[in-house]
């Protein structure tokens, strides 16, 4: 026991003097069971990938990545639990990998109180580098906000001064995107003639469709997800709800787990979101290949986001020549890396990556880019007052 | 008049359709609580059985149609053999209610999560087997719809006169009316049980056929509409078939129409209160038991 102490203090007092060659512990507080591993599938598959690339390639700063997986099972309070293990027992250096945005924030107050930093690469609450932003906590991902703003702009040009009718799920999330782009729609002169909030889970959207009629949209912005978009869809087709009408939503109305269910009921949907497999880049062409190489299916925005969180923290660590975290955080702030997207850049003032957004239309199950909008300009103000 | 037209008059309408929905899930539910005296809280997870099975059956080649006939008459055996193989079991204990109330609610439980094994959780659809719409008066209204009210309307009518007017309703009646009378009578009261447990699971069997091009297929749909069956059950009188078509069509006119006016998360709340109210007011609900009255 005694020579296992001494040999332990030696290796680490080695370690200190030389070049450190041990790795470096990413991590990663997931979905890997319930209603999001769908998601958490594909955050996996986007560090896993990277994290080979980086190590093949040499490492951070000589040091291997070692990536280390807890499931939080879509639970806020599950991923708290898991995060402290990860810091506590696992030693890790840096967390990432959470998808719910209560998750996000939960992780990111622990984060604070043991002087770690997080990055996410998943949650679109506007809040996380918004009002309750958080000096150890880093988003790459686009938030809704800046998806309202590509879709906003989208709408702006080929349907201009619209009349919107706006149908959410009664709960926080459906409240808050259809403020965001109502809010974004206006600004670019769209009308609003009417909402309706039905609740979450509701089988049937037929009580509401006079409503949406005698408001005569020529817009129909929606932020249901999941079953509710397969039900939705299929009822505004059955009644020609949506026959001359446009069809507009939030990025997690439509996604690959429910296209299949809705068919060809989606197309002619558009939505704003921060990536595509089909941007026409060849960082991205490149990356897709390699993606669907290693895991038989395409990259969604998840995958992609997940994928290059690990290279803005190779970049971040090989700035700052160090993973201490307050030198780490410095580093961060302002710091442009490359993504299958293009150049992202950190905002100093509230650490929201700042990117190029895309409007993609559903056709035959693919996503078509049709508009795109500057990073400068959907970005939106900084409200971040807490640092 | 524009409001009229495009606002009241699709809503009642819409909510007919969604009322013979709710009294087709409700009219099962009715039927085995008041010829079996057995609450049985897997009826939804039979309506998703029904779904899924004609969701195979025509993934098989079959026509919809093929399997709107073929789906409620295979659940009929399973709806036989979990009668006899489960409910008979626990169904002559003194604690009949809580024991089949239990057992019900852990087969739904089960039922539920080997869809969700099997199919995986993501929805499933089945296409709309008559497409198109017929504008009426201005009024816009899909065919399939149509085709579920005419339908929906022929199937309700068919179970009352089954009851009510032939000698094996007067056998099942009599059944549940005095089990001892009429086993002496040399009615086989066991197999009468079954086959009325059976029959009650192939009603909920053919909504989920019937519903599914409406509302998609997925794990967890058996709990749409089994909440707004039972309170129609309770609403209606337990066990009365009259008050199951009266309570379902009129709640989900007042859920229909109700949401012009209120937000629609509401209309849940405004049901059960109206639950509440009939279970303090009359409890034996709007009509008597089944084979009673």
């Amino acid at each position: 026991m005694k020579t296992l102490f001494v040999a332990t203090l030696t290796s680490l007092a080695a370690a200190s003097v030389l070049a450190q060659t041990n790795p470096i512990r990413i991590g990663v507080v997931t979905p890997l069971s319930g209603t999001y591993a769908g998601i958490g599938q594909q955050v996996r598959w986007g560090l896993d990938l990277a994290a080979r690339e980086i190590n093949a390639a040499g490492g951070v700063s000589g040091r291997p990545l070692e990536l280390v997986y807890e499931d939080s099972e879509a639970n806020p309070a599950v991923a708290v639990q898991k995060a402290e293990k990860l810091i506590q027992v696992s030693k890790v250096d840096f967390l990432t990998g959470t998808v719910n945005s209560g998750a996000t924030l939960a992780v990111g107050q622990l984060a604070e109180r043991n002087n770690k930093l997080i990055a996410t690469t998943v949650s679109f609450a506007d809040s996380i580098t918004g009002d309750k932003c958080s000096p150890n906590v880093f988003r790459v991902n686009a938030r809704a906000g800046m998806q309202s703003a590509a879709l906003a702009d989208w709408m702006a040009a080929t349907r201009p001064n619209a009349n919107v009718f706006y149908l959410g799920p009664d709960y926080e999330m459906g409240r808050s995107t259809v403020a965001a782009f109502k809010n974004a729609a206006e600004g670019k002169g769209a009308r609003t003639v009417g909402e309706v909030f039905a609740p979450l889970d509701n089988k049937d959207y037929s009580p509401y469709f006079g409503q949406i009629r005698g408001a005569r949209p020529t817009v129909i912005y929606t932020s249901v997800a999941g079953n509710d978009t397969v039900r939705l869809f299929n009822q505004m087709a059955e009644f020609g709800v949506s026959r001359n009408v446009q069809v507009v939503g939030a990025s997690g109305t439509v996604t690959s787990q429910n296209l299949a269910a809705v068919g060809r009921n989606a197309d002619g949907f558009v939505t704003g979101v921060g990536y595509s497999p089909l941007i026409e880049t060849p960082e991205n062409k490149r990356f897709v290949a390699a993606f669907e190489a290693a895991n038989k299916a395409q990259p969604d925005l998840y995958g992609t986001d997940s994928y290059g969180v690990l290279f803005l923290y190779k970049a971040a660590v090989e700035k700052a020549r160090s993973t201490d975290t307050d030198k780490l955080r410095e580093a961060l702030r302002g710091l442009s890396w490359a993504t299958p997207q293009g150049v992202k850049t950190i905002r100093a003032g509230d650490h929201q990556a700042m990117q190029d957004m895309y409007a993609v239309r559903v056709n035959g199950g693919r996503f078509e880019i049709v508009g795109k909008v500057a990073a400068a300009a959907a970005i939106g103000p900084d409200v971040c007052t807490r640092f | 008049m524009d409001w009229i037209q495009f606002v009241l008059a699709p809503q009642v309408i819409n909510g007919l359709a969604i009322g013979v929905a709710v009294v087709l899930m409700a009219l099962g539910l009715t039927i085995i609580f008041g010829l079996l005296d057995v609450i049985n809280m897997a009826h939804g997870e039979f309506y998703a059985l029904g779904a899924f099975l004609a969701v195979v059956l025509i993934g098989l080649g079959l026509s919809f149609w093929l399997a709107l006939l073929l789906t409620p008459l295979l659940l009929a055996a399973v709806g036989y053999l979990t009668e006899r193989t489960l409910i008979q079991r626990v169904f002559h204990s003194k604690d009949r209610h809580t024991l089949t109330l239990l057992l019900t609610f852990g087969l739904g439980v089960l039922l539920e999560d080997l869809l969700k094994i099997v199919f995986g959780a993501n929805p499933l659809r089945l296409e709309t087997p008559i497409a198109g719409a017929t504008e009426l008066l201005g009024l816009f209204f899909p065919n399939y719809r149509l085709f579920v009210m005419l339908f929906g309307g022929a199937v309700i009518a068919a179970v009352w006169l089954l009851v009510f007017r032939t000698p094996l309703g007067a056998m099942v009646r009599a059944a549940a009316f005095d089990r001892h009378m009429t086993a002496s009578l040399g009615v086989p009261v066991h197999q009468v049980y079954a086959a009325t447990f059976a029959f009650g699971v192939a009603l909920a069997a053919l909504a989920g056929v019937l519903l599914a091009p409406m509302y998609s297929v997925f794990p967890t749909m058996g709990r749409d509409f089994v909440f707004i069956a039972f309170s129609v059950v309770i609403i209606g009188g337990m066990g009365s078939i009259k008050g199951a078509v009266l309570a379902g069509l009129l709640l989900t006119q007042v859920q229909s129409v109700s949401s012009l006016w209120i937000s629609p998360v509401w209309s849940d709340p405004l049901l059960f209160g109206i639950m509440v109210l009939v279970l303090v007011w009359r409890p034996q609900g709007l009509f008597g038991r089944l084979g009673h009255a």
